[in-house]
Protein backbone atom coordinates (compact mmCIF):
# COMPACT_ATOMS: atom_id res chain seq x y z
CA UNK A 1 0.00 0.00 0.00
CA UNK A 2 1.31 3.45 -0.86
CA UNK A 3 0.78 6.61 1.15
CA UNK A 4 -1.52 8.33 -1.32
CA UNK A 5 -5.05 9.65 -1.45
CA UNK A 6 -6.51 9.92 -4.93
CA UNK A 7 -9.25 12.28 -6.00
CA UNK A 8 -11.08 11.36 -9.21
CA UNK A 9 -11.40 14.83 -10.64
CA UNK A 10 -14.17 15.77 -13.02
CA UNK A 11 -14.04 18.88 -15.14
CA UNK A 12 -16.76 21.05 -16.50
CA UNK A 13 -15.87 23.68 -19.10
CA UNK A 14 -12.20 22.97 -18.46
CA UNK A 15 -12.40 23.64 -14.73
CA UNK A 16 -12.72 21.11 -11.88
CA UNK A 17 -16.33 20.95 -10.66
CA UNK A 18 -17.24 22.43 -7.28
CA UNK A 19 -17.34 18.93 -5.75
CA UNK A 20 -13.95 18.06 -7.26
CA UNK A 21 -12.43 21.20 -5.74
CA UNK A 22 -13.96 20.34 -2.37
CA UNK A 23 -12.62 16.79 -2.56
CA UNK A 24 -9.17 18.04 -3.49
CA UNK A 25 -9.15 20.40 -0.55
CA UNK A 26 -10.34 17.66 1.85
CA UNK A 27 -7.82 15.16 0.48
CA UNK A 28 -5.05 17.73 0.85
CA UNK A 29 -5.90 18.26 4.54
CA UNK A 30 -6.31 14.54 5.25
CA UNK A 31 -2.99 13.77 3.56
CA UNK A 32 -1.16 16.56 5.39
CA UNK A 33 -2.25 15.17 8.77
CA UNK A 34 -0.62 11.81 8.06
CA UNK A 35 2.25 12.84 5.81
CA UNK A 36 0.51 11.17 2.90
CA UNK A 37 0.31 12.61 -0.56
CA UNK A 38 -2.92 13.71 -2.21
CA UNK A 39 -3.17 13.40 -5.98
CA UNK A 40 -5.78 14.52 -8.47
CA UNK A 41 -6.47 11.66 -10.87
CA UNK A 42 -7.90 12.43 -14.26
CA UNK A 43 -9.22 9.47 -16.24
CA UNK A 44 -8.87 10.34 -19.90
CA UNK A 45 -11.33 8.57 -22.12
CA UNK A 46 -14.55 9.94 -23.50
CA UNK A 47 -17.30 9.04 -23.20
CA UNK A 48 -17.28 7.68 -19.68
CA UNK A 49 -17.89 3.93 -19.63
CA UNK A 50 -17.69 1.95 -16.41
CA UNK A 51 -15.61 -0.82 -18.01
CA UNK A 52 -12.83 1.35 -19.42
CA UNK A 53 -12.61 3.62 -16.40
CA UNK A 54 -12.44 0.64 -14.05
CA UNK A 55 -9.70 -0.90 -16.18
CA UNK A 56 -7.75 2.38 -16.08
CA UNK A 57 -8.09 2.59 -12.30
CA UNK A 58 -6.99 -1.03 -12.05
CA UNK A 59 -3.86 -0.20 -14.02
CA UNK A 60 -3.12 2.82 -11.91
CA UNK A 61 -3.35 0.64 -8.79
CA UNK A 62 -1.07 -1.88 -10.47
CA UNK A 63 1.58 0.72 -11.26
CA UNK A 64 1.46 2.91 -8.13
CA UNK A 65 0.27 0.41 -5.52
CA UNK A 66 -2.96 0.59 -3.58
CA UNK A 67 -3.70 4.06 -2.23
CA UNK A 68 -5.12 4.68 1.24
CA UNK A 69 -8.30 6.07 -0.25
CA UNK A 70 -9.94 7.04 -3.51
CA UNK A 71 -12.48 9.86 -3.50
CA UNK A 72 -15.05 10.39 -6.24
CA UNK A 73 -18.17 12.52 -6.52
CA UNK A 74 -21.39 10.62 -5.79
CA UNK A 75 -22.56 11.26 -9.35
CA UNK A 76 -23.36 9.08 -12.31
CA UNK A 77 -19.81 7.74 -12.69
CA UNK A 78 -18.57 7.65 -9.07
CA UNK A 79 -21.60 5.66 -7.94
CA UNK A 80 -20.80 3.03 -10.57
CA UNK A 81 -17.05 2.87 -10.06
CA UNK A 82 -16.46 3.02 -6.31
CA UNK A 83 -18.80 0.23 -5.09
CA UNK A 84 -17.60 -1.99 -7.89
CA UNK A 85 -13.97 -1.36 -7.02
CA UNK A 86 -14.76 -2.06 -3.35
CA UNK A 87 -16.13 -5.47 -4.30
CA UNK A 88 -13.11 -6.15 -6.50
CA UNK A 89 -10.61 -5.23 -3.76
CA UNK A 90 -12.78 -6.52 -0.87
CA UNK A 91 -12.29 -3.16 0.77
CA UNK A 92 -14.53 -0.61 2.41
CA UNK A 93 -17.05 1.51 0.54
CA UNK A 94 -18.10 4.80 2.12
CA UNK A 95 -21.00 6.09 0.05
CA UNK A 96 -22.44 9.59 -0.30
CA UNK A 97 -20.42 10.99 2.57
CA UNK A 98 -20.62 14.58 3.81
CA UNK A 99 -17.50 14.67 5.98
CA UNK A 100 -14.20 12.80 6.25
CA UNK A 101 -11.67 12.55 9.08
CA UNK A 102 -9.10 10.20 10.53
CA UNK A 103 -10.17 7.94 13.37
CA UNK A 104 -6.72 6.76 14.45
CA UNK A 105 -5.24 5.31 11.29
CA UNK A 106 -8.61 4.59 9.73
CA UNK A 107 -10.46 6.87 7.41
CA UNK A 108 -13.86 7.67 8.91
CA UNK A 109 -16.83 9.25 7.22
CA UNK A 110 -20.07 10.85 8.22
CA UNK A 111 -22.98 10.01 5.96
CA UNK A 112 -26.71 10.53 5.99
CA UNK A 113 -28.83 7.40 6.45
CA UNK A 114 -32.58 6.89 6.04
CA UNK A 115 -32.74 9.79 3.63
CA UNK A 116 -31.04 12.17 6.02
CA UNK A 117 -33.24 11.43 9.03
CA UNK A 118 -30.09 10.39 10.89
CA UNK A 119 -26.35 10.47 10.27
CA UNK A 120 -23.96 7.60 10.68
CA UNK A 121 -20.24 7.66 11.37
CA UNK A 122 -18.33 4.73 9.95
CA UNK A 123 -14.65 3.86 9.83
CA UNK A 124 -13.11 1.90 7.02
CA UNK A 125 -11.20 -1.15 8.29
CA UNK A 126 -10.11 -2.57 4.93
CA UNK A 127 -8.13 -0.24 2.69
CA UNK A 128 -8.20 1.37 0.27
CA UNK A 129 -11.31 3.23 1.36
CA UNK A 130 -13.47 3.78 -1.71
CA UNK A 131 -15.42 6.95 -1.10
CA UNK A 132 -18.18 8.78 -2.92
CA UNK A 133 -18.79 12.31 -1.75
CA UNK A 134 -22.19 13.93 -1.83
CA UNK A 135 -22.01 16.76 -4.38
CA UNK A 136 -21.34 20.08 -2.70
CA UNK A 137 -21.29 18.65 0.82
CA UNK A 138 -17.68 18.94 1.94
CA UNK A 139 -16.70 22.23 3.43
CA UNK A 140 -13.61 23.80 1.95
CA UNK A 141 -11.14 25.09 4.49
CA UNK A 142 -9.06 27.58 2.54
CA UNK A 143 -8.04 27.05 -1.04
CA UNK A 144 -4.98 24.91 -0.28
CA UNK A 145 -2.25 24.06 -2.75
CA UNK A 146 -3.52 22.63 -6.03
CA UNK A 147 -2.88 18.90 -6.14
CA UNK A 148 -0.43 17.23 -8.46
CA UNK A 149 -2.43 15.72 -11.30
CA UNK A 150 -1.94 12.25 -12.71
CA UNK A 151 -3.65 11.73 -16.05
CA UNK A 152 -4.45 8.15 -16.97
CA UNK A 153 -5.56 6.96 -20.37
CA UNK A 154 -8.73 4.92 -20.33
CA UNK A 155 -8.85 3.25 -23.75
CA UNK A 156 -12.07 1.47 -24.76
CA UNK A 157 -12.45 -2.12 -23.57
CA UNK A 158 -14.83 -4.83 -24.77
CA UNK A 159 -18.22 -4.68 -23.07
CA UNK A 160 -21.12 -2.26 -22.85
CA UNK A 161 -20.61 0.77 -25.06
CA UNK A 162 -22.19 4.18 -25.14
CA UNK A 163 -23.97 4.44 -28.49
CA UNK A 164 -25.89 7.64 -27.95
CA UNK A 165 -25.76 10.73 -25.77
CA UNK A 166 -28.87 12.79 -25.50
CA UNK A 167 -28.67 15.97 -23.48
CA UNK A 168 -31.69 16.95 -21.47
CA UNK A 169 -33.12 20.26 -22.62
CA UNK A 170 -30.30 22.43 -21.33
CA UNK A 171 -31.71 24.63 -18.63
CA UNK A 172 -28.41 25.79 -17.23
CA UNK A 173 -26.15 24.37 -14.58
CA UNK A 174 -26.58 21.06 -12.79
CA UNK A 175 -28.66 21.60 -9.67
CA UNK A 176 -26.57 19.20 -7.54
CA UNK A 177 -23.28 20.95 -8.40
CA UNK A 178 -24.53 24.52 -8.13
CA UNK A 179 -23.45 26.80 -5.29
CA UNK A 180 -26.85 28.51 -5.41
CA UNK A 181 -30.26 27.06 -6.22
CA UNK A 182 -33.61 28.72 -6.79
CA UNK A 183 -36.39 26.12 -6.67
CA UNK A 184 -40.07 26.40 -7.47
CA UNK A 185 -43.16 24.37 -6.68
CA UNK A 186 -46.92 24.19 -7.19
CA UNK A 187 -47.36 27.53 -5.48
CA UNK A 188 -46.25 29.22 -8.68
CA UNK A 189 -49.66 28.38 -10.12
CA UNK A 190 -48.69 27.48 -13.66
CA UNK A 191 -45.64 26.30 -15.62
CA UNK A 192 -45.18 29.67 -17.38
CA UNK A 193 -44.50 31.33 -14.04
CA UNK A 194 -41.29 29.35 -13.76
CA UNK A 195 -39.71 32.07 -15.86
CA UNK A 196 -39.73 34.16 -12.65
CA UNK A 197 -37.66 31.40 -11.02
CA UNK A 198 -35.33 31.36 -14.02
CA UNK A 199 -34.89 35.13 -13.90
CA UNK A 200 -34.05 35.11 -10.20
CA UNK A 201 -31.67 32.19 -10.81
CA UNK A 202 -30.01 34.20 -13.58
CA UNK A 203 -29.58 37.23 -11.35
CA UNK A 204 -27.95 35.03 -8.69
CA UNK A 205 -25.93 32.80 -11.02
CA UNK A 206 -27.97 29.95 -9.56
CA UNK A 207 -29.32 26.67 -10.91
CA UNK A 208 -33.06 26.02 -11.17
CA UNK A 209 -34.61 23.37 -8.95
CA UNK A 210 -38.13 21.97 -8.80
CA UNK A 211 -40.36 20.08 -6.40
CA UNK A 212 -41.65 16.60 -7.16
CA UNK A 213 -45.17 17.94 -7.70
CA UNK A 214 -44.17 20.14 -10.64
CA UNK A 215 -41.89 17.48 -12.14
CA UNK A 216 -44.66 14.87 -11.93
CA UNK A 217 -47.04 17.39 -13.49
CA UNK A 218 -44.62 17.75 -16.41
CA UNK A 219 -43.82 21.41 -15.80
CA UNK A 220 -40.11 20.78 -15.36
CA UNK A 221 -37.60 18.04 -16.28
CA UNK A 222 -36.71 15.35 -13.72
CA UNK A 223 -33.11 16.64 -13.86
CA UNK A 224 -34.22 19.61 -11.78
CA UNK A 225 -36.09 17.65 -9.13
CA UNK A 226 -34.82 18.17 -5.60
CA UNK A 227 -35.89 15.59 -3.05
CA UNK A 228 -35.98 11.94 -2.20
CA UNK A 229 -36.62 10.62 -5.70
CA UNK A 230 -34.68 13.44 -7.30
CA UNK A 231 -31.40 15.07 -6.42
CA UNK A 232 -29.87 15.88 -3.09
CA UNK A 233 -28.37 19.34 -3.09
CA UNK A 234 -25.95 21.12 -0.73
CA UNK A 235 -25.65 24.66 -2.09
CA UNK A 236 -24.50 27.73 -0.17
CA UNK A 237 -27.88 29.32 -0.81
CA UNK A 238 -31.23 27.63 -1.47
CA UNK A 239 -34.35 29.64 -2.22
CA UNK A 240 -37.61 27.67 -2.15
CA UNK A 241 -40.57 29.43 -3.76
CA UNK A 242 -44.09 28.08 -3.61
CA UNK A 243 -42.84 24.78 -2.19
CA UNK A 244 -44.83 23.46 0.77
CA UNK A 245 -41.89 21.57 2.26
CA UNK A 246 -43.07 17.98 2.32
CA UNK A 247 -40.52 15.67 3.96
CA UNK A 248 -39.83 14.28 0.50
CA UNK A 249 -38.50 17.65 -0.60
CA UNK A 250 -36.81 18.60 2.65
CA UNK A 251 -34.67 15.43 2.62
CA UNK A 252 -33.16 16.66 -0.63
CA UNK A 253 -32.19 20.15 0.55
CA UNK A 254 -31.82 20.22 4.33
CA UNK A 255 -28.04 20.24 4.12
CA UNK A 256 -28.06 23.53 2.19
CA UNK A 257 -26.18 26.20 4.10
CA UNK A 258 -28.61 29.12 3.96
CA UNK A 259 -32.26 28.42 3.14
CA UNK A 260 -34.85 31.01 2.17
CA UNK A 261 -38.54 30.08 1.97
CA UNK A 262 -41.07 32.17 0.11
CA UNK A 263 -44.64 30.95 0.45
CA UNK A 264 -48.09 32.48 0.75
CA UNK A 265 -49.08 29.99 3.46
CA UNK A 266 -47.60 31.07 6.81
CA UNK A 267 -48.08 27.52 8.12
CA UNK A 268 -46.17 25.85 5.27
CA UNK A 269 -43.76 23.22 6.58
CA UNK A 270 -40.93 24.70 4.52
CA UNK A 271 -40.61 27.53 7.06
CA UNK A 272 -39.53 24.98 9.68
CA UNK A 273 -36.58 24.11 7.47
CA UNK A 274 -35.53 27.61 6.50
CA UNK A 275 -33.27 30.28 7.93
CA UNK A 276 -35.25 33.15 6.46
CA UNK A 277 -38.96 33.12 5.70
CA UNK A 278 -41.09 35.48 3.70
CA UNK A 279 -44.87 35.12 3.57
CA UNK A 280 -46.10 36.49 0.30
CA UNK A 281 -47.20 35.87 -3.25
CA UNK A 282 -44.27 34.42 -5.18
CA UNK A 283 -45.50 36.10 -8.36
CA UNK A 284 -45.09 39.48 -6.68
CA UNK A 285 -42.05 38.74 -4.52
CA UNK A 286 -39.88 37.05 -7.14
CA UNK A 287 -39.74 39.93 -9.67
CA UNK A 288 -39.10 42.41 -6.85
CA UNK A 289 -36.29 40.24 -5.49
CA UNK A 290 -34.75 39.79 -8.95
CA UNK A 291 -34.95 43.52 -9.60
CA UNK A 292 -33.43 44.43 -6.26
CA UNK A 293 -30.56 41.96 -6.71
CA UNK A 294 -29.83 43.25 -10.20
CA UNK A 295 -29.82 46.82 -8.92
CA UNK A 296 -27.37 45.84 -6.19
CA UNK A 297 -24.36 45.57 -8.52
CA UNK B 1 -35.87 -20.06 -25.36
CA UNK B 2 -36.70 -17.15 -23.17
CA UNK B 3 -34.35 -15.31 -20.91
CA UNK B 4 -34.15 -15.45 -17.14
CA UNK B 5 -34.40 -12.19 -15.19
CA UNK B 6 -33.52 -11.88 -11.52
CA UNK B 7 -34.81 -8.86 -9.61
CA UNK B 8 -33.21 -7.83 -6.30
CA UNK B 9 -35.56 -6.24 -3.79
CA UNK B 10 -35.33 -4.94 -0.26
CA UNK B 11 -37.75 -3.85 2.45
CA UNK B 12 -36.91 -0.39 3.80
CA UNK B 13 -38.57 2.04 6.24
CA UNK B 14 -41.37 4.03 4.65
CA UNK B 15 -40.11 7.52 3.79
CA UNK B 16 -42.42 8.98 6.42
CA UNK B 17 -41.39 6.55 9.17
CA UNK B 18 -40.01 8.34 12.21
CA UNK B 19 -36.36 7.60 12.83
CA UNK B 20 -34.76 8.75 16.06
CA UNK B 21 -31.57 8.22 17.96
CA UNK B 22 -32.10 5.82 20.83
CA UNK B 23 -28.49 6.25 21.87
CA UNK B 24 -25.25 7.26 20.21
CA UNK B 25 -25.00 3.76 18.78
CA UNK B 26 -28.61 2.78 18.19
CA UNK B 27 -31.48 4.04 16.06
CA UNK B 28 -35.14 3.63 16.78
CA UNK B 29 -37.06 3.03 13.56
CA UNK B 30 -40.83 3.29 13.45
CA UNK B 31 -42.32 -0.02 12.33
CA UNK B 32 -43.52 1.07 8.88
CA UNK B 33 -41.75 -0.81 6.16
CA UNK B 34 -42.26 -0.98 2.42
CA UNK B 35 -40.57 -2.47 -0.60
CA UNK B 36 -38.02 0.12 -1.74
CA UNK B 37 -39.37 2.68 -4.24
CA UNK B 38 -36.72 1.95 -6.87
CA UNK B 39 -36.96 -1.82 -6.38
CA UNK B 40 -40.66 -1.66 -7.25
CA UNK B 41 -39.69 0.15 -10.44
CA UNK B 42 -37.27 -2.72 -11.19
CA UNK B 43 -40.06 -5.26 -10.57
CA UNK B 44 -42.39 -3.44 -12.95
CA UNK B 45 -39.66 -3.13 -15.57
CA UNK B 46 -39.19 -6.92 -15.40
CA UNK B 47 -42.94 -7.45 -15.78
CA UNK B 48 -42.91 -5.15 -18.82
CA UNK B 49 -40.18 -7.22 -20.47
CA UNK B 50 -42.23 -10.36 -19.83
CA UNK B 51 -45.23 -8.71 -21.50
CA UNK B 52 -43.16 -8.30 -24.67
CA UNK B 53 -41.44 -11.67 -24.32
CA UNK B 54 -43.89 -14.05 -22.58
CA UNK B 55 -41.39 -16.89 -22.24
CA UNK B 56 -39.25 -14.78 -19.88
CA UNK B 57 -38.69 -16.28 -16.44
CA UNK B 58 -38.79 -13.88 -13.50
CA UNK B 59 -37.24 -14.56 -10.12
CA UNK B 60 -37.16 -12.02 -7.31
CA UNK B 61 -34.53 -12.31 -4.58
CA UNK B 62 -34.19 -10.59 -1.27
CA UNK B 63 -31.50 -11.09 1.37
CA UNK B 64 -32.31 -11.22 5.07
CA UNK B 65 -34.96 -12.37 7.51
CA UNK B 66 -38.66 -11.63 7.98
CA UNK B 67 -38.50 -8.28 6.19
CA UNK B 68 -36.99 -9.88 3.12
CA UNK B 69 -40.07 -12.12 3.11
CA UNK B 70 -42.31 -9.05 3.17
CA UNK B 71 -40.49 -7.50 0.20
CA UNK B 72 -40.86 -10.78 -1.70
CA UNK B 73 -44.60 -10.94 -0.95
CA UNK B 74 -44.89 -7.56 -2.61
CA UNK B 75 -43.07 -9.00 -5.64
CA UNK B 76 -45.50 -11.94 -5.76
CA UNK B 77 -48.49 -9.60 -5.44
CA UNK B 78 -47.14 -7.58 -8.37
CA UNK B 79 -46.96 -10.75 -10.46
CA UNK B 80 -43.46 -12.22 -10.16
CA UNK B 81 -43.41 -15.98 -10.89
CA UNK B 82 -40.94 -17.10 -8.33
CA UNK B 83 -39.28 -15.61 -5.27
CA UNK B 84 -36.34 -16.63 -3.12
CA UNK B 85 -35.10 -15.39 0.21
CA UNK B 86 -31.34 -15.58 0.63
CA UNK B 87 -29.68 -15.99 4.01
CA UNK B 88 -31.24 -14.98 7.31
CA UNK B 89 -31.70 -11.99 9.61
CA UNK B 90 -27.94 -11.72 10.11
CA UNK B 91 -27.93 -10.10 6.69
CA UNK B 92 -30.42 -7.43 7.83
CA UNK B 93 -27.63 -5.63 9.63
CA UNK B 94 -24.78 -6.70 7.35
CA UNK B 95 -22.90 -4.22 5.21
CA UNK B 96 -23.54 -3.82 1.47
CA UNK B 97 -20.52 -5.94 0.49
CA UNK B 98 -21.74 -8.92 2.51
CA UNK B 99 -25.31 -8.61 1.25
CA UNK B 100 -24.02 -8.39 -2.32
CA UNK B 101 -21.82 -11.46 -1.82
CA UNK B 102 -24.76 -13.48 -0.48
CA UNK B 103 -27.02 -12.48 -3.37
CA UNK B 104 -24.26 -13.08 -5.90
CA UNK B 105 -23.65 -16.60 -4.57
CA UNK B 106 -27.27 -17.57 -5.23
CA UNK B 107 -27.36 -15.72 -8.55
CA UNK B 108 -24.36 -17.73 -9.73
CA UNK B 109 -26.46 -20.86 -9.30
CA UNK B 110 -29.44 -19.33 -11.06
CA UNK B 111 -27.47 -17.93 -14.01
CA UNK B 112 -29.76 -15.05 -14.95
CA UNK B 113 -29.39 -13.27 -18.30
CA UNK B 114 -30.43 -9.97 -16.77
CA UNK B 115 -30.31 -8.75 -13.17
CA UNK B 116 -32.49 -5.79 -12.22
CA UNK B 117 -32.44 -3.81 -8.98
CA UNK B 118 -33.33 -0.35 -7.71
CA UNK B 119 -30.66 2.33 -8.12
CA UNK B 120 -30.58 2.65 -4.33
CA UNK B 121 -32.49 1.18 -1.43
CA UNK B 122 -33.48 4.40 0.26
CA UNK B 123 -32.37 3.44 3.76
CA UNK B 124 -28.71 4.27 3.50
CA UNK B 125 -28.49 5.83 0.03
CA UNK B 126 -25.35 3.83 -0.67
CA UNK B 127 -26.41 2.59 -4.10
CA UNK B 128 -23.78 -0.09 -3.59
CA UNK B 129 -25.34 -3.55 -3.75
CA UNK B 130 -26.14 -3.51 -7.47
CA UNK B 131 -22.64 -2.66 -8.76
CA UNK B 132 -21.10 -4.97 -6.13
CA UNK B 133 -23.28 -7.91 -7.21
CA UNK B 134 -22.28 -7.24 -10.82
CA UNK B 135 -18.61 -7.26 -9.84
CA UNK B 136 -18.95 -10.54 -7.92
CA UNK B 137 -20.67 -12.07 -10.95
CA UNK B 138 -18.11 -10.64 -13.37
CA UNK B 139 -21.03 -9.05 -15.19
CA UNK B 140 -21.13 -5.53 -16.65
CA UNK B 141 -23.67 -3.15 -15.23
CA UNK B 142 -25.52 0.04 -16.08
CA UNK B 143 -26.75 2.21 -13.22
CA UNK B 144 -29.77 4.48 -13.06
CA UNK B 145 -31.58 3.31 -16.20
CA UNK B 146 -34.65 5.19 -17.41
CA UNK B 147 -35.03 3.07 -20.54
CA UNK B 148 -34.44 -0.61 -21.15
CA UNK B 149 -35.08 -2.94 -24.04
CA UNK B 150 -34.01 -6.53 -24.37
CA UNK B 151 -33.46 -8.64 -27.46
CA UNK B 152 -33.60 -12.22 -26.14
CA UNK B 153 -32.79 -13.84 -29.50
CA UNK B 154 -29.78 -11.60 -30.14
CA UNK B 155 -28.85 -11.79 -26.44
CA UNK B 156 -28.48 -8.05 -26.28
CA UNK B 157 -29.83 -5.25 -24.11
CA UNK B 158 -30.04 -1.54 -24.62
CA UNK B 159 -30.31 0.76 -21.60
CA UNK B 160 -30.78 4.52 -21.34
CA UNK B 161 -28.74 5.68 -18.35
CA UNK B 162 -29.73 8.85 -16.58
CA UNK B 163 -26.51 10.81 -16.20
CA UNK B 164 -25.91 14.38 -15.06
CA UNK B 165 -27.46 16.48 -17.77
CA UNK B 166 -28.86 13.82 -20.03
CA UNK B 167 -29.53 10.25 -20.99
CA UNK B 168 -26.83 8.02 -22.44
CA UNK B 169 -27.76 4.97 -24.43
CA UNK B 170 -25.69 1.89 -23.68
CA UNK B 171 -25.62 -1.30 -25.69
CA UNK B 172 -24.48 -4.50 -24.08
CA UNK B 173 -24.46 -8.22 -24.58
CA UNK B 174 -26.29 -10.25 -21.97
CA UNK B 175 -25.78 -10.97 -19.16
CA UNK B 176 -26.06 -7.48 -17.72
CA UNK B 177 -27.07 -5.91 -14.42
CA UNK B 178 -29.24 -2.80 -14.66
CA UNK B 179 -30.32 -0.57 -11.79
CA UNK B 180 -33.61 1.27 -12.10
CA UNK B 181 -34.03 5.04 -11.94
CA UNK B 182 -37.37 6.83 -11.60
CA UNK B 183 -39.03 6.77 -15.01
CA UNK B 184 -37.97 3.26 -16.11
CA UNK B 185 -41.44 1.93 -15.31
CA UNK B 186 -44.52 2.96 -13.36
CA UNK B 187 -45.09 0.37 -10.61
CA UNK B 188 -48.74 -0.68 -10.45
CA UNK B 189 -50.51 -1.17 -7.16
CA UNK B 190 -51.53 -4.82 -6.95
CA UNK B 191 -55.21 -5.60 -6.40
CA UNK B 192 -56.26 -6.78 -2.96
CA UNK B 193 -56.94 -10.37 -4.03
CA UNK B 194 -53.39 -10.69 -5.29
CA UNK B 195 -52.02 -9.17 -2.10
CA UNK B 196 -54.06 -11.71 -0.08
CA UNK B 197 -52.82 -14.54 -2.24
CA UNK B 198 -49.25 -13.36 -1.91
CA UNK B 199 -49.57 -13.56 1.88
CA UNK B 200 -49.89 -17.33 1.51
CA UNK B 201 -47.23 -17.82 -1.13
CA UNK B 202 -44.48 -20.25 -0.26
CA UNK B 203 -41.16 -18.47 -0.06
CA UNK B 204 -38.10 -20.64 -0.45
CA UNK B 205 -35.03 -19.87 1.60
CA UNK B 206 -31.47 -20.45 0.44
CA UNK B 207 -28.72 -20.24 3.05
CA UNK B 208 -25.94 -17.78 2.32
CA UNK B 209 -22.36 -19.06 2.30
CA UNK B 210 -19.81 -17.40 4.58
CA UNK B 211 -19.22 -13.99 3.09
CA UNK B 212 -16.31 -11.56 2.95
CA UNK B 213 -14.89 -10.06 6.13
CA UNK B 214 -16.41 -6.82 7.41
CA UNK B 215 -14.77 -3.83 5.74
CA UNK B 216 -16.42 -1.12 7.82
CA UNK B 217 -16.89 -0.46 11.50
CA UNK B 218 -19.69 1.78 12.74
CA UNK B 219 -18.61 4.46 15.17
CA UNK B 220 -22.10 5.70 15.96
CA UNK B 221 -25.11 7.75 14.96
CA UNK B 222 -25.73 11.45 15.07
CA UNK B 223 -28.91 13.48 14.74
CA UNK B 224 -29.30 15.38 11.47
CA UNK B 225 -27.84 18.89 11.60
CA UNK B 226 -30.50 21.22 12.94
CA UNK B 227 -31.27 24.67 11.67
CA UNK B 228 -31.84 27.56 14.09
CA UNK B 229 -35.40 28.88 14.31
CA UNK B 230 -36.54 30.58 11.12
CA UNK B 231 -36.36 34.37 10.98
CA UNK B 232 -39.55 35.67 9.41
CA UNK B 233 -39.60 38.85 7.32
CA UNK B 234 -42.26 41.49 7.93
CA UNK B 235 -45.55 41.23 6.04
CA UNK B 236 -45.05 44.56 4.25
CA UNK B 237 -44.27 44.25 0.58
CA UNK B 238 -41.90 45.44 -0.84
CA UNK B 239 -40.05 46.31 2.38
CA UNK B 240 -39.80 42.63 3.23
CA UNK B 241 -37.83 42.01 0.02
CA UNK B 242 -35.26 44.61 1.10
CA UNK B 243 -35.21 43.08 4.56
CA UNK B 244 -34.55 39.66 3.05
CA UNK B 245 -31.65 40.92 0.96
CA UNK B 246 -30.22 42.54 4.08
CA UNK B 247 -30.43 39.24 5.96
CA UNK B 248 -28.78 37.35 3.11
CA UNK B 249 -25.96 39.87 2.92
CA UNK B 250 -25.41 39.58 6.64
CA UNK B 251 -25.34 35.78 6.40
CA UNK B 252 -22.71 36.06 3.65
CA UNK B 253 -24.96 34.28 1.19
CA UNK B 254 -24.71 36.92 -1.54
CA UNK B 255 -20.97 37.52 -1.52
Amino acid sequence: MNGEIWVLTENQDGQPTRTSRQMQSAAGSLAAEKNFKALAVKLKGEPYEAGRHLAALGQLIESRGKPRAILAAAGSSGLELMPRLAARLRSGYLGSVVDLRWEGDRLAARRPVYGGRAYEEVACVQTPALVTVRPGALSVTGEGEPLETVAVDAPPVPGPAVVGQQATAATGQDVSEAARVVAGGRGLGEPENFKLIEELADALGAAVGASRAVVDAGWRPHDEQVGKSGKTVCPELYIACGISGAIHHVLGMNTAKVVVAINNDPDALIFQNADFGLVGDALQVLPALTQALKGRD
Amino acid sequence: MGIKIAILVKQVPDHEAIIQLKSATELEIEDRWVCSFYDEIALEAALNIKKDHPDTELIALSAGGRRATDALRRAVAMGIDRVERVGDDLLDSAESLQVAAALAARLKELGPDLVLCGKLAGHDDQAAVGPMVAEFLGMPHASAAVELSVDPAGRKACAGRKVDGGVWTIESDLPLLVSAEKGLAEPHIPVVTRVMKAMKAKIENFPAPAGPEATLSRIGYLPPPSRPEVKMMSADFPDNVKELIGCLQEAGALS
